[in-house]
């Protein structure tokens, strides 16, 4: 099953744009009271898109995030 | 009584900048020479003169997010927007310049809907999701500048798992066949998708293509094999890129 927190924050990623622009600026407290593991937290803070995947990412989102997705 | 006057199926990714920027110069090339047979598909389509439009295609995370992922959905309603997504990058670039609202063939949807509650099928209803480029860059490369018909798009699950089986997906397009037969109306269908090419869904395998797996779908779709179509199952079908387009496409069925 896909990982639920983590693909929320990747849709609001992708669709919120005040969002993104505090998670490019400051990761850490733009995911601050997110419920994700430490070591989803640590893959989103390194922007480690290969890591987010395979911690259960959806392919899609991660490769259409203005600024950030791509192949 | 009427009938459906027009199916196909075909890739939605008809965006060559995307193909040029990721493939390089021949993946541009052949996408350019898709999107001329696709153009010349709809001046079939148009000579046809649907009253409506049924597009199956699947979500790209887009639409339902997680909070809830229908397997299967109808979209109804009077009318339809294409998704808005700022800054857009890869293929959502290819709904820049689409017109912002399309008509939605309520009848027509509403039918699939409540006769589908007859039929056993609890399929979803959207009065709100917009569409992305799953359903958009097929019809407008069809339509080019001439009217869209009435739509009736149609979501399926193909990436949230447990997917819906492609039994069930076959199942609901003979549903559709079976409202359109007891209608009033001419209706077009296309099944949208790829083959092979997201294997897992692994950022690390794009592009990966199972051309074995490939030719044995088109060689069925050709035979008009619906039942090994249907009959393929989730372990033959581990990889959602194939769900995208087996379906998709098992759900074209008259």
């Amino acid at each position: 099953m896909s990982r639920y927190d983590t693909n929320v924050i990747l849709y609001r990623l992708k669709k919120d744009a005040a969002f993104r622009d505090r998670f490019r600026s400051d990761p850490s407290t733009a995911l601050a009271g997110t419920d994700l593991t430490e070591e989803e937290r640590q893959a989103f803070m390194r922007w480690d898109v290969l890591r987010l995947n395979e911690l259960g990412g959806m392919l899609h989102l991660l490769l259409s995030i203005p600024e950030l997705g791509g192949h | 009584m009427d009938r459906i006057v027009y199916a196909a199926a075909m890739s939605h990714v008809l965006y060559p900048d995307y193909y040029g920027e990721n493939v390089g110069p021949h993946g541009r090339k052949m996408v350019e020479e898709l999107i001329e047979v696709v153009r010349d598909m709809g001046r079939t389509l148009a000579a046809a003169a649907p009253d409506a439009l049924v597009v199956v295609a699947d979500d790209h995370l887009n639409v339902f997010s997680f909070d809830a992922v229908p397997a299967l959905c109808v979209r109804v309603g009077r009318s339809v927007s294409r998704m808005v997504q700022d800054d857009a990058i890869e293929f959502d670039r290819a709904l820049d310049g689409l017109p912002e609202r399309y008509p939605v063939h309520e009848d027509l949807a509403n039918a699939i809907l409540e006769q589908g509650l007859q039929a056993g099928f609890d399929f979803a209803a959207s009065w709100s999701a917009p569409l992305d480029h799953a359903f958009l860059s097929p019809v407008s490369t069809l339509y080019g500048n001439r009217p869209v018909p009435p739509l009736v798009p149609f979501w399926v699950n193909c990436f949230v798992a447990p997917q819906p089986t492609a039994q069930r997906c076959f199942a609901a397009g003979r549903h559709i066949a079976r409202v359109v037969a007891d209608g009033p109306w001419k209706v077009a269908v296309i099944a949208t998708g790829g083959l092979s090419h997201f294997p897992e869904l692994s950022l690390a395998r794009v592009a990966q293509s199972d051309p074995v797996f490939d030719r044995r779908v088109v060689t069925l779709m050709e035979a008009g094999d619906h039942a090994a179509l249907a009959a393929l199952t989730a372990k033959e079908l581990p990889t959602p890129d194939r769900t995208s387009c087996s379906t998709g496409w098992c759900s074209w069925a008259r």
